[in-house]
């Protein structure tokens, strides 16, 4: 699989407008402004995934994109533990921030994950003119290159490359830096491909 | 990028897909639903590992020998073999095939799969396992050193660190 300068282009530009409207969400709910670094696109060899996602623990929020395409690939939200306790502390107004995430953090993380991929599909989806939906989220608060690895096994039998696209978001007030990242499998990619090709031939 | 568990080792990591076989020592990260399957020679102090992610290959030829159960036994097989090891002084170690996601519906969890896909192979090959860290629903890190007996180590997410 490989992409030329143009379609990465498009797929980056594409990225930018969901990733924006995702750090918007974000920004609402921690009522700070969160930064954004421009989207990448990466077709990575499912052999060298680790050297882009480390075994760090952190709590990663899983939909599967469904919609126009029932099996569209996967999106995923990823915030280091620490990330996530500072968002619930100003959530919930609870204090601590060297402890092991509880219940109450958990269902917070897959909250703002589910707001944020809502409206980076939403938004995307739109400019596309398609239906992109997301699953209920599954979570793993674990080794980040674990959770990846599983979801890679579900959607790779025949492929040896995926495309990583991603995007990180950062306040400062409270600390919170999280990542998202977009693996659309070979179907959608293409249709996504097919579709901004033809907005920018009109 | 940073941050590897393994990076002081100077161990080979070897990636989703992927298979060694010689006396260095070799690492995986993050294991989730995937196995490493180590076969070990004590005798010669070499030996092999797969990142195996699927239970089978289903006879589809692949240029990726280390991402099927099967395929990747055959692969480590025939390597250690060409190197001189003999069946009967190769033991088998498992590290992997965890279940990450609690998922209503659809099921990302094919490491019991992998599991017991990679058991009922051994078996057929009579290899026996000498040790296995497998199941659960936390991802795992290992490294392998041949040269030092076979020593095998393996780090969990919760953090705990133990030689198998």
């Amino acid at each position: 699989m490989e992409l030329d300068i143009y379609q990465t282009d498009a797929l980056n530009e594409l990225g930018n407008i969901g990733a924006a409207h995702a750090a918007t969400t974000l920004a609402q709910m921690l009522m700070s402004p969160v930064e954004m670094t421009v989207p990448e696109v990466k077709v990575v060899d499912i052999a060298d995934v680790y050297q882009y996602i480390g075994d760090e623990i952190s709590a990663l929020v899983v939909f599967q994109i469904q919609g126009d395409l029932a099996d569209g690939g996967y999106i995923v939200v990823s915030m280091p533990v620490s990330a996530v306790i500072e968002l619930t502390n100003m959530m919930l107004g609870t204090a601590g921030s060297d402890r092991e995430l509880t219940e109450m953090d958990q269902s917070a993380v897959i909250e703002i994950g589910n707001i944020m991929i809502s409206a980076f599909l939403d938004s995307t989806a739109e400019l596309l003119g398609i239906v992109m939906l997301p699953s209920p989220p599954a979570l793993a608060v674990d080794m980040a290159h674990a959770a990846f690895q599983s979801i890679i096994a579900q959607m790779a039998a025949d492929v040896n490359e995926v495309v990583i696209f991603s995007t990180e978001l950062q306040s400062d007030a409270p600390p919170v830096y999280g990542s998202i990242f977009l693996l659309p499998n070979p179907e959608l990619l293409r249709e996504i491909i097919r579709l901004l090709e033809a907005l920018v031939a009109t | 990028m940073e941050k590897r568990f393994f990076v002081e080792e100077n161990a080979v990591v070897i990636g989703i897909g992927d298979y060694r076989v010689g006396s260095f020592p070799m690492a995986t990260v993050g294991l989730g639903s995937c196995v490493a399957l180590i076969l070990h020679d004590a005798r010669r102090s070499v030996g092999g590992l797969a990142h195996i992610m699927l239970p089978e290959s289903r006879g589809s030829p692949t240029d990726r020998p280390g991402k099927f159960a099967d395929t990747a036994l055959c692969a480590l097989l025939g390597e250690m073999e060409a190197l001189g090891c003999t069946r009967g002084s190769i033991v088998a170690r498992l590290v992997g095939g965890a279940s990450m996601f609690e998922y209503s519906g659809t099921s990302l969890n094919i490491g019991e799969r992998n599991v017991e896909a990679i058991r009922s192979l051994l078996q057929g090959r009579r290899l026996r396992i000498d040790a296995e860290e497998t199941g659960g629903k936390f991802g795992r890190s290992v490294i392998y050193r041949p040269a030092e007996g076979g020593r095998t180590t393996v780090k969990r997410a919760d953090g705990i660190c133990f030689d198998l």
